[in-house]
């Protein structure tokens, strides 16, 4: 199977002489449930933005679905970067907007200008966008104004938005890492059975080890900038992790506080924790 | 008890007296050498004081209201610059502003240039560019919409790149990240999230439009100030002061309604 995303040497340095990332080389398969972990500062922000170029990488080689995304400029650039969904820690919905449009931004790169203005959306992107809207339990709060949303209910119209773009890789950058636990479980759950049904490859940020534990398909350790695990949950073992998060223990979040968040799922409970929170509501 | 601890005296202040004292007595001296330079004797004042008081009592009083409904129309005028003033102003202001913000626009060169333009209109004084226009134009209204606009697009344009770069970075990259063009990150980013401020300081320059374009009426740039310089010139100080509480009237009539507009949409 030929790799969707295929990253050689990447390098960011900031600076004259901070190096982010210290040559990452890594291939990325089509349906993977990727999990990044690493303490803070490793490097995980700025290798999840290189890849859509938020950041620009100082060298290396990005290829995403055939095309070498590092050169790009302009509309090209903007073109590839429509196939690319991305969640952030803090959302980074247009708050003044309301919910339904917000979920449309993710079409704009498909749209004129003097469309997108005058609210002239296509049926089907409308059609999609409240029924992702359903699916995550937000069709109650569509034409809300973002800035009223609690922060669970804000991540899961970001994951909306990042779908409707109808991408083929899904990044989310500390998708829960400012919710409460409860929010976190519903949105991370959410995430996932979502990108499941789209076959959406995903990589996600995390710090909480639990989560990536439990989700993914595939767990990436960084650490100063490098690549120091890559392999399935079973091969990550406490002392990788320890080796990980050596010297910054306090922030291997291991066990999240959530009460509701069970260690290890069989498949049976996990197919039963699975059905969407739709209609859940975490305030 | 501890004599020792008693008579150590624990400070509450960790800066030293002599600091502010210093700064006290430079602020003195400035205000003696200034009093003391332009020959002003406060004794003089103070005794001039009552002859103000007489004079404007004397003169002033009673105000002649009989000429009111004359004043409508210059009323109308000046009102009527503040409005175009600050609607021209608003739309170059924007543009300026968005040329001007660091999240608008990543061109550095532009923005310093933008910016050094932006406080020249600013910093000369709207006064002065109305006895400049009014050399060139000559007496009328559209000097004061001149002065008005040149004066309101500097402040403006400075209040509204503020705010600009007040939205977090944050906000658009969500639509940079998903492949919209700037254009698009300008109308469905910026703009929803510039609103409100831009309520405001619309609102506010309009609010000081209205005082400058009574203000702009001495220099003979129209208005209801051109009345009150005829009517002093004139010693029909009795009809001046009819005009002065107009004046006032409609100041305060315009804080009122902008105050209300505000609450309602900000």
């Amino acid at each position: 199977m030929n790799p969707l995303l295929s990253i050689k040497n990447l390098v960011k340095v900031y600076g004259k002489d901070t190096r982010a990332l210290n040559g990452i080389s890594l291939d990325f398969y089509p349906g993977e449930f990727i999990v990044v972990i690493g303490p803070s500062g490793a490097g995980k922000s700025t290798f999840i933005r290189c890849i859509n170029r938020l950041v620009d990488p100082s060298e290396g080689e990005i290829v995403f679905d055939g095309q070498h995304l590092e050169k790009l400029t302009g509309r090209k650039l903007r073109k590839n970067r429509a196939g690319i969904g991305m969640i952030f820690q803090h959302y980074n919905l247009v708050g003044r907007t309301n919910v339904i449009k917000n979920v449309l931004h993710g079409q704009l790169s498909n749209l004129p200008l003097y469309k997108s203005l005058l609210g002239l959306y296509r049926h089907e992107d409308k059609q999609e966008a409240v029924e992702l809207l359903k699916k995550v339990g937000l069709q109650d709060q569509i034409y809300k104004r973002a800035n009223e949303l609690s922060g669970g209910q804000m991540q899961r119209v970001g994951i909306c938005r990042a779908i409707l773009q109808r991408p083929k890789l899904l990044l989310a950058d500390e998708p829960i890492a400012s919710l409460d636990p409860l929010s976190a479980n519903i949105v991370m759950q959410q995430l996932h059975t979502i990108s499941r049904e789209k076959q959406l490859t995903c990589i996600v940020n995390l710090h909480q080890v639990d989560y990536a534990k439990k989700y993914a398909t595939r767990i990436i350790g960084i650490k100063q900038g490098a690549v120091v695990f890559d392999g399935v949950p079973s091969q990550l073992t406490e002392a990788m992790i320890r080796e990980i998060y050596e010297g910054k223990e306090s922030q291997m979040a291991l066990k999240n506080e959530s009460p509701h968040l069970p260690g290890a799922l069989t498949d049976n409970e996990r197919s039963h924790a699975m059905p969407m929170a739709a209609g859940q509501n975490d305030e | 008890m501890n004599n020792k601890a008693i008579n150590y005296k624990i400070p509450i202040d960790q800066r030293e007296i002599k600091r502010p004292l210093f700064i006290m007595l430079s602020i003195f001296a400035l205000l003696s050498f200034s009093v003391y330079y332009l020959e002003i004797s406060f004794i003089e004042m103070m005794m001039g004081l009552p002859n103000f008081v007489m004079f404007f009592f004397q003169k002033f009083f009673p105000p002649n209201a009989e000429n009111l409904q004359h004043y409508i129309p210059a009323v109308i005028d000046t009102l009527g610059y503040a409005v175009i003033s600050t609607y021209i102003s608003t739309i170059i202001a924007f543009i300026l502003g968005i040329l001007i913000s660091e999240n608008t626009n990543k061109f550095k060169t532009l923005q310093v240039v933008t910016r050094g333009f932006v406080s020249i209109l600013r910093n000369i004084p709207f006064i002065i560019w109305g006895a400049l226009l009014v050399y060139i134009f000559g007496i009328g209204g559209i000097v004061g919409v001149f002065a008005l606009i040149l004066v309101t697009v500097g402040f403006l344009s400075k209040s509204y790149a503020e705010s600009i770069d007040e939205i977090s970075g944050d906000k658009l990259e969500a639509l940079r990240a998903n492949g919209s063009s700037y254009l698009q990150i300008l109308f469905h980013g910026v703009i929803p999230e510039f609103i409100p401020a831009w309520i405001n300081w619309t609102l506010f320059a309009f609010e000081i439009n209205v005082r400058a374009s009574v203000v702009l009426g001495l220099v003979g740039a129209g208005g209801i100030g051109v009345l009150i310089d005829t009517n002093i010139n004139l010693f029909k100080y009795g009809e001046a002061i009819t005009i002065i509480a107009v004046v006032v009237i409609i100041i305060l009539l315009t804080e009122l309604v902008t105050n209300s507009i505000r609450k309602r949409f900000v």
